[in-house]
């Protein structure tokens, strides 16, 4: 969590600069670090786009900032770890799960939105178990 | 085309330009502003009350633009009501300016938002704070905001005392937003003012034929600003609009 009274989620910086790659005369270290790609170093990935993933994240962390303003330094940490305990899943099903405990505590537990009805697998019954459990924990 | 231009969404945005003020007077303090909320030229909405609620004795009148300044409102009337039940008290003007101001001055890249706060409360009395674009925090014995008000510094300046009464101050608060409205393109309607007291909250409004007139040349353009003649009057009790040449 980090303490910061933003409202919506701020533009990120650029990728990379010739600056951070430049070797004693100025220009780009190819020995080093590969050639150089303009993509890295322009930004083309609208606002749009990063606006739309951070909101939830953006709006939970400024009403944690508030508790732990009028609550003390505690209070998000508590709210944190609790969810972190029911957050915790042993199982290893690649089915989709629901996790009502932790529904409960972000407040979604009374409410239908379109995760709740279009979350289903994409691609239907899993055909290849092993390459799917690494995609999703990422090994 | 798959890229949104933010910039370009702010600049049709609906917008508050607006005259805006707060004078603080013996008992109490007395918050104004006009009505008008413009989107480009269309007035979106003419009787738009600019004065908002955060606690029971702390109220905010908001500039800039309209989704800003609302969606900063509603944290901070959110916060103040947190406050509120963790002290068992009401929260001081300072807290609540001291919110505002730290919201305004953390987002102060993607929001256009100049608020004033102003209230009662049991510590420091009354009191005013003035935040404007950047997100600074002044406090002040009056503040006047918005685009209309850099009309009427001057007569701002003329004509403020100290020690005034309630009536006085908002007899002050009158004139001042009449003449910044009369001056301002992007200010009009009618006069909306508060005057929160230790006892209470006392809402008042000047529907926009009642405003305080000041010069309007008639010695330039003569007869078409007088009324019309009292024939048409009589006729039916509509009152008659003043024409302009």
């Amino acid at each position: 969590m980090d303490p910061s009274f933003r409202i919506v989620p701020g533009s990120a910086p650029k990728a990379a600069s010739v600056a951070q790659t430049s070797n004693s005369l100025g220009l780009h270290d190819t020995l080093r670090y590969g050639p150089r790609t303009i993509a890295t170093e322009v930004k083309t990935e609208g606002t749009l786009k990063d606006r739309l993933q951070n909101w939830e994240e953006t709006q939970d962390n400024l009403k944690l900032t508030m508790m732990r303003n009028t609550h003390g330094l505690h209070a998000p940490m508590r709210i944190l770890m609790e969810r972190n305990i029911v957050g915790v899943n042993p199982h290893m099903s690649l089915l989709p799960q629901t996790n009502l405990q932790l529904d409960i505590l972000m407040g979604r537990d009374e409410s239908i939105e379109p995760v709740d009805v279009f979350a289903g697998p994409l691609n239907g019954p899993p055909l290849d178990i092993r390459h799917d459990m690494e995609k999703k924990h990422r090994i | 085309m798959d890229r949104i231009d933010m910039h370009r969404l702010k600049q049709g945005e609906v917008n508050l330009g607006t005259s805006i003020m707060a004078v603080q007077f013996d008992g109490g303090v007395v918050i104004g502003a006009d009505s008008r909320t413009t989107t480009g030229s269309y007035i979106a909405n003419r009787v738009t009350d600019k004065l908002t609620f955060l606690h029971d004795r702390i109220y905010c009148c908001r500039s800039g633009s309209a989704a800003d300044t609302q969606a900063i409102a509603d944290f901070g009337h959110y916060y103040l009501q947190m406050q509120a039940q963790v002290l068992g008290s009401a929260p001081s003007v300072l807290t609540a300016a001291a919110i505002m101001e730290k919201m305004c001055y953390q987002n102060k890249d993607q929001l256009s938002a100049g608020i004033i706060v102003a209230g009662w409360d049991e510590k420091a009395g009354p009191s005013v704070y003035n935040i404007p674009l950047g997100g600074g925090l002044f406090r002040q014995p009056w503040a006047i905001g918005g685009s209309g008000s850099t009309y009427v510094y001057g007569y701002c300046d003329a004509t403020y005392q100290e020690g005034w009464g309630k009536d006085e101050t908002v007899n002050f608060v009158k004139n001042t937003l009449a003449l910044a409205m009369s001056r301002d393109g992007s200010s009009g309607g009618c006069i909306r003012m508060c005057v929160i007291t230790k006892d209470g909250v006392e809402r008042k409004f000047i529907p926009g034929d009642q405003l305080p007139r000041f010069w309007e040349g008639k010695e330039i353009l003569g007869e078409a600003t007088q009324k019309p003649p009292a024939a048409i009057s009589a006729v039916s009790d509509v009152a008659p609009m003043a024409v302009e040449v």
